[in-house]
């Protein structure tokens, strides 16, 4: 088995003028959960497709388990899960004809059992038609037929949008689950970062179709930082940190957002602007997110005022 | 065994409509050769009656096309190929089923052939094989004085034809990518136009090149479009 | 043995360390003795739902304060108490939770003495526990 289940290599895509996915140079190693952020439109849904060859990369190419994806053949398509955004199925199928539909493209691979229990669990009825279902519904049997045949790598489209919490946790555990087998790896994009902290262990960031985070979430959650600096005096009009995002001042006090500065670093600028002392504060997962992707420079939409 | 998936699955999506058309079918076929056997009764008399084809003599004279038990069949024909068109190539954008389809372990091309058969397959079950029973039953000498003519049967299978080049034609619009609606209904207007070609004149021998050149041309544009496009 | 452990992912701790820190404070109130065995990293996982490497990151974490040792094909088990060791980061880590509750206690107007003896009431309780443990 080779150790790279994933790469693109200058993936991108044009429509027309707009650049949607712009150069995305990444790999995914073998048996990792990897957690593919971005802001509505960044580029999620069109960098998943490309790779599972249902667009044509205008440059570049993108590979799945060794195989290039304009040219997927069906012996690799039977070793991927996808599960599409919307889990869209054919609503006039009930379960049972669904599980029948599926199980024949898997022929060695699916688990009845395992498909029989998940459907059990989630205490669906399998003569029921999707159309009758809800979302949530659907979702969880979309998910059971994606985990059923134990794909080597599972691909998921925001497979939780607008789903309850419970149906969410539940999409974690399936997910966890299939990572227990060995060399299983999972690639799945989502809003919720609370989700994604929970069992991702490499995140990927898209901002306006560039790639702008690709490491282990442990370095991202300790690449990005806030400091509050002091002065005595007035804080200083250049602020040229290195890896400065965002900074906002007010009198006597400095906050930056850095990200990759080491503390060294942070220490050598702090001493030299002649700040009287720093904090590093932790910021969660979801507030790195957001400083990490906004525009500089940004104002916050609603300005408080003094009554 | 994921040909017969796919084909079982999109089989069962054109049922429905295999019995609408197989019911309206025999409908329209029993009571237009009634009237050809019966002709001073119904709605399709025409002073000028000459037997052996149901379209021709009727071209001849001036009373509305729609008297053409001709132009009944083929409509139905026709009907039967833009619901099934839309049905394997229009709906799913709708459902939104195109990505969970397409996923599956088998050639492209294996999903189109799967459709363009059960598409087939619903044709012949249930305009031809129906007509073949219609026509059989109206050929009996005690039952109708039908002429014996194999003209007839054969203009029969012109319409069922035409239904295949409708929905080949709706079947390439639907998967047309083009941005301006004039270039995207490109495959229903061939269509259309093959249509008006065969029934402009009514040689039968041209009729029949005709649609079997325009079924070759769209099966080739469908087949291209599929194999190529992005979803 | 019961461990309870629970995960907010929303918060500013990195979910590894919300592990690591929930065992070693169920190891300080000896609700955990020596010796005693620490969840297999896959069960704890699939209970937690997070994922296993997070876990065992949290376990390498408390080997590294010396709180566990680990036994390759056996699992992981809670240290002797004498192999433990803080070096100069845990203190810094110590010390500054340590400010945070001092000022917290001194803005609710308590005076110094009375900070210290309800802090040395605190610190018998779990030795208290830890004792009651080991018997």
């Amino acid at each position: 088995m080779s150790d790279i289940v994933l790469e693109t290599e200058g993936l991108t895509k044009y429509y027309g003028s707009t650049v949607a996915v712009d150069h995305l140079d990444m790999q995914v190693p073998r048996g990792c959960i990897c957690g593919f952020v971005g802001r509505n439109g960044a580029g999620k849904t069109t960098a998943i497709k490309l790779m599972l060859g249902l667009l044509n990369p205008t440059e570049g190419s993108s590979k799945l388990l060794g195989c290039d994806s304009t040219t997927l053949t069906s012996t690799i398509r039977q070793r991927i899960g996808y599960v599409a955004e919307g889990h869209r199925l054919f609503r006039w199928m009930s379960i049972n004809e669904l599980e029948r539909f599926q199980c024949a493209f898997f022929p060695r691979q699916w688990d009845c059992k395992f498909f029989t229990d998940m459907i059990e669990y989630f205490g669906l009825s399998r003569r029921k038609k999707i159309k009758h279902l809800s979302n949530g519904q659907r979702a969880q049997v979309s998910l059971a037929l994606a985990l059923a045949p134990n794909p080597e790598l599972l691909i998921m489209d925001d497979p939780t949008l607008g789903l309850d919490a419970a149906i969410r946790r539940q999409f974690l555990e399936g997910m966890i689950q299939l990572i227990m087998h060995q060399g299983r790896t999972v690639l799945f994009s989502s809003h919720i970062l609370g989700d994604v902290e929970r069992v991702s262990d490499r995140i990927l960031v898209i901002d306006k179709g560039v790639l702008r985070a690709n490491c282990s979430l442990e370095q991202f959650r300790s690449a990005v930082k806030k400091v509050m600096i002091n002065f005595d005096d007035s804080v200083p009009a250049e602020v040229d940190i290195e890896g400065l995002l965002h900074c906002r001042r007010s009198e006597k006090e400095l906050e930056v957002t850095l990200v990759g500065t080491n503390e060294e670093k942070i220490d050598e600028w702090a001493k030299s602007a002649g700040a009287a002392q720093y904090k590093i504060v932790q910021m969660n997962l979801e507030d790195q997110f957001i400083e990490f992707t906004a525009p500089p420079g940004r104002k916050k939409l609603f300005q408080w005022e003094e009554i | 065994m994921r040909f017969s998936a796919l084909l079982r699955k999109e089989f069962r999506e054109c049922i429905p409509w295999l019995l609408l058309a197989a019911v309206v079918f025999f409908g329209f076929g029993g009571y237009c050769l009634r009237a050809f056997a019966f002709p001073r009764y119904g709605y399709l008399y025409n002073p000028y009656f000459q037997p052996g084809s149901l379209v021709e003599p009727y071209r001849l004279t001036n009373y509305s096309a729609l008297q053409l038990p001709g132009i009944w069949l083929s409509l139905t024909s026709i009907g039967l190929g833009l619901i099934l068109g839309v049905r394997h190539f229009w709906i799913p954008y709708f459902t939104g089923t195109w990505p969970f389809l397409l996923h599956r372990s088998v050639n492209r091309k294996t999903v189109l052939a799967a459709k363009l058969t059960a598409a087939a397959i619903t044709f012949v079950i249930s305009l031809g094989f129906t007509w073949i029973v219609l026509y059989w039953y109206a050929n009996r000498p005690e039952l109708f004085t039908l002429p014996q003519t194999a003209r007839i049967f054969i203009e029969g299978w012109i319409f069922i034809l035409l239904g295949l080049v409708v929905y080949l034609g709706t079947a390439l619009s639907g998967l047309s990518t083009a941005k301006w609606y004039t270039t995207k209904a490109f495959g229903i207007a061939f269509a259309s136009i093959i249509i008006f070609m065969t029934f402009s004149q009514w040689q039968l021998f041209w009729t029949f090149a005709v649609i079997v050149i325009g079924i070759v041309i769209l099966l080739s544009q469908v087949i291209d479009t599929f194999l190529n496009r992005e979803f | 043995m019961d461990l309870w452990i629970q995960i907010s992912p929303g918060s500013k701790e990195p979910v590894y360390i919300q592990v690591a820190e929930q065992i070693s404070e169920a190891i300080a109130k000896g609700q955990l003795a020596s010796g005693d065995k620490l969840p297999a990293v896959r069960k704890l996982a699939a209970e937690l739902v997070i994922n296993p490497n997070t876990v065992a990151r949290a376990y390498t974490h408390l080997e590294q304060a010396g709180l566990v040792t680990t036994k390759v094909g056996s699992g992981t088990f809670v240290a002797d108490p004498k192999m433990r060791k803080a070096d100069a980061a845990d203190m810094n880590i110590l010390t500054e939770r340590m400010d945070t509750l001092i000022s917290r206690g001194l803005n609710l107007g308590l005076k110094a003495t009375k900070l210290i003896e309800i802090f040395k009431t605190r610190v018998e309780k779990f030795a208290i526990n830890s004792n009651k443990k080991e018997e």
